[in-house]
């Protein structure tokens, strides 16, 4: 305890040696253990009227190689809700497993399965909570799909670090920076979502899939739909995206606003 | 029994990823927990990994950033101890509060309402330094461990004991990030007017007066030059009020309102709480202090 | 003594040479635990009421992730309607960190009336949330707190905490990424500072405003205008303000669409 006033109560080299910034995220060396290796890219999801409708391509990159082609990323959990995995797809595959012996075990229960989509995002989203205060966390960052208790459509977000939140249209990765604004434009606020039937939504998706096609260098043509409706799951997936036209590349100079 | 093998030899696909049972009866247990388990993060060195999240001083863009108190003082005098700070907390450059209680009441015959000028209070008073919360936490800590020997012994604590348990505690927790200084105050039968200081390094010291904090050296100017064993009751509160005022006035982490306390031997006496800007004033243009300051308006 | 000696942390490195029987060793440090979510959060009391107000906006970096993310709780209610609660809390910074505090505090609350019989008083509340945020003092949780209530006497009580639980019981407080801009404006408009009487005096001899506890309507007023001007200086705020407001009565909430800019 010194006379400083700035360092006053504040932690003393002498005692606790240097400041050490690697703790905070842009410095220091970076290790590479935790971070994911093979890795899945965005997810988008738009409710519509009596349903929710999701989609994420097909693709597992390495890096920035093109690894596996036909990776499925959208998962099916009873006949309740679909699960759209981005990030890490080991961590994808092991909360796959996690959800299977989950949906196994409330079948064998005497009342059947009857966790609906908002109880499946609760249990997630603790799930990856309690894995990044451990500091080990699952790197994904998940949307789910379905319906809440009250039979309404349900599509909220689940990240790495625990953080949810929920909106009637969501994207994850770089479909947070280029679906989104797409899905805003389509369905604003103000546009109820009894408005929005299945084929608008379905529609908007492929449309989204496609510019993030055009621009997103991790992303794939070939894609998995779902569609959740009371009637129950659709899931369709080995799409192509169609009448893709890349014209509009040939006037791309440099980042975009390079004339000559 | 086929149940049994097939356990045995095969290998779950996945840990057990919820709160156990003990995890979900500590987030919830029902018992007042001023107990002294902490979470710590999964990191080799949790010290420094604090210390990268919380030190707004080695790095302003810190994360989270932490209220940490400023200037108190207290000396002994004939007519007992007087305590006296400031109420300013900052959070870097940020004022996060102008009215906090820095003067903390510990054990619990003094739970009272804090009414100035009311009859004493029997008990001890707490100064806070440093970490708000460190200090507002440790000392109701040492409250309730007061309390206990109260019950047990059944005669007050001395504070020689009681802060002889502070500093043990801040002693085990040396090097994990804790930041306090912190003074306690009492007069007990045995000891008779008794002051020590305890910060967060495992530091114990008696002593006829201390001022602790960023404005420390200021108060200790006035103090120094003025302090008398022989003061009267009423010189004694003015010299503490003085001395902190001119800490307020010269040091940017002080600030707010004079609080000020005199403990006797039935207890401690609030003497108020009272804004500093009409006392400079008041000190300024009726005795002539602090001539450095122009009052042209 | 000794249950202090039996849980010193020290003695978790007291083990043997040959191996560490637990998974402490090798962990990764380059995890980085927190994000913040900002928004903005602002709390009054009255006579005989308490207003918690925040905004719904939920960022991360320049991205919106949502429009609709509520940041003020009900405690001890109902889990889906809050029906029965009688204490509010909001939280600002990291949005996990804040929805596992509001769910612990929750527990707490509802454990208390389970074993004592009766609802928890905001001050307990208070002290207990303190406890609560102390317990993570070396991995905090990364989020500013304020909660509100009435207390014993049917008064209007509002307490501030900072991210490891040190507190204060106050008459205003704002919190969060506009809490710099929210703060003076309150400073000055409910504990009116640096206002004076006009004509009680010249230059220094000036009266200055004793404040008042504001009537319901007013402090609804000021909560506006405090997340309307917050939204016009800062990115973070925006979308729509929602507002708890307990009574006697009861706990009413408020929604005000904010700019969506």
């Amino acid at each position: 305890m010194n006379h400083f006033p700035g360092t006053w109560g504040r932690p003393r080299d002498d005692v606790y040696g240097p400041y050490d910034a690697s703790y905070l995220r842009s410095t220091g060396p970076k290790a590479h253990t935790q971070s994911p290796a093979v890795t899945g890219t965005s997810v988008i999801a738009v409710k519509f009227n009596g349903g929710v409708a999701i989609a994420a391509d097909n693709l597992a990159s390495y890096g920035s190689l093109a690894r596996f082609t036909d990776v499925k990323r959208l998962r099916v959990f009873g006949n309740a809700a679909v699960v759209g995995f981005s990030g890490d797809v080991s961590d994808m595959q092991y909360i796959d497993r996690l959800l299977e012996s989950m949906d196994i075990r409330e079948n064998y229960s005497a009342h059947g399965n009857q966790l609906n989509a908002k109880n499946l995002h609760t249990y997630l989203s603790k799930v990856l909570y309690k894995r990044r205060s451990e500091f080990n966390p699952l790197w994904n960052h998940i949307l789910v799909a379905g319906f809440d208790g009250d039979k309404k459509p349900f599509l909220s977000s689940a990240d790495l670090l625990g953080t949810t939140f929920s909106a009637p249209h969501l994207a994850t990765g770089f479909g947070a920076h280029l679906a989104v604004p797409i899905l805003r434009r389509l369905f604003p606020e103000e546009r109820p979502i009894d408005e929005i039937t299945k084929e608008d939504a379905v529609s908007a998706l492929r449309d989204c899939l496609k510019v993030l096609w055009y621009r997103d260098a991790r992303s794939l043509d070939k894609y998995s739909l779902a569609v959740i409706t009371h009637e129950g799951i659709e899931v369709q997936e080995d799409q192509q995206i169609e009448a893709q036209s890349w014209a509009f590349a040939e006037t791309i100079k440099g980042y975009g606003a390079q004339v000559v | 029994m086929m149940d049994q093998l097939v356990r045995q030899y095969s290998r779950s696909p996945h840990q057990n990823e919820f709160y156990s049972e003990q995890e979900q009866h500590d987030l919830t247990e029902g018992l007042p927990p001023l107990s002294l388990k902490f979470s710590l993060p999964p990191v080799a060195n949790h010290s420094a990994f604090l210390r990268a999240m919380t030190d707004d001083h080695s790095n302003p863009n810190c994360p989270i950033k932490l209220a940490h108190g400023t200037t108190t003082l207290a000396f002994r005098f004939q007519g007992g101890i007087i305590v006296c700070t400031d109420s300013r907390a900052t959070a870097g450059s940020w004022i996060a509060s102008q009215t906090v209680k820095k003067v903390i009441p510990v054990s619990r015959l003094s739970r009272g309402e804090d009414k100035p000028g009311s009859e004493p209070v029997p008990g001890l008073l707490g100064t806070m330094a440093g970490g708000a919360a460190d200090c507002q936490y440790w000392l109701r800590y040492l409250s309730q461990q007061c309390t206990l020997h109260e019950i047990r012994h059944k005669r007050r604590i001395t504070v020689a004991a009681a802060s002889k348990i502070l500093a043990n505690l801040t002693y085990a927790y040396k090097g994990y990030g804790l930041s306090m200084g912190t003074m306690l105050a009492g007069v007990t039968p045995q000891e008779g007017p008794a002051l020590y200081y305890i910060d967060s390094d495992g530091t114990r010291l008696p002593g006829n007066m201390f001022c602790v904090g960023s404005g420390q050296t200021f108060a200790y100017g006035v103090l120094d030059a003025n302090y008398r064993y022989d003061l009267t009751e009423e010189e004694a509160l003015e010299l503490g009020r003085r001395s902190i005022l001119a800490a307020m006035h010269r040091d940017a982490y002080s600030g707010g309102f004079i609080n000020l306390y005199h403990v006797k031997e039935e207890g401690w006496v609030h003497h108020g709480f009272n804004d500093m800007n009409p006392i400079f004033w008041k000190t300024k243009l009726e005795k002539g202090e602090f001539s450095n300051v122009t009052s042209e308006l | 003594m000794a249950s202090i000696i039996g849980h010193n942390p020290h003695s978790n490195s007291i083990g043997y040479s040959f191996s560490q029987p637990t998974n402490a060793g090798n962990k990764e440090h380059s995890f980085y635990p927190y994000t913040d979510n900002g928004g903005s959060v602002l709390g009054i009391t009255g006579k005989d009421f308490a207003v918690l107000a925040g905004d719904t906006r939920s960022t991360s970096g320049y991205n919106i992730n949502s429009r609709y993310v509520p940041k003020v709780f009900k405690i001890g209610g109902d889990q889906e309607t809050g029906e029965g609660a009688h204490i509010l809390l909001s939280v600002v910074g990291f949005a996990a960190d804040g929805l596992a505090l509001k769910e612990r505090l929750d527990a707490v609350v509802k454990m208390y009336k389970y074993q004592h019989g009766k609802p928890m008083s905001v001050r307990a509340c208070a002290q207990r949330l303190s406890t609560i945020l102390y317990g993570k003092r070396f991995f905090p949780y990364y989020v500013q707190a304020i909660l509100a209530g009435l207390d014993e006497e049917g008064k209007g009580a509002l307490y501030g905490y900072d991210p490891v639980g040190s507190y204060e019981r106050e008459q205003c407080r704002a919190a969060g990424a506009a809490s710099s801009l929210i703060m003076p404006f309150l400073d000055n408009q409910v504990n009116l500072k640096n206002q004076y009487i006009p004509g009680s005096g010249e230059g220094h001899a000036l009266e200055a405003k004793k404040p008042e506890p504001m009537p319901r309507d007013t402090v609804e007023q000021v909560v506006r205008d405090a997340f309307t001007s917050a939204v016009e200086r800062h990115i973070e705020v925006g979308d729509g303000l929602q507002m708890l407001i307990i009574t006697a009565d009861g706990i009413e909430e408020i929604y005000h669409p904010l700019k969506k800019d």
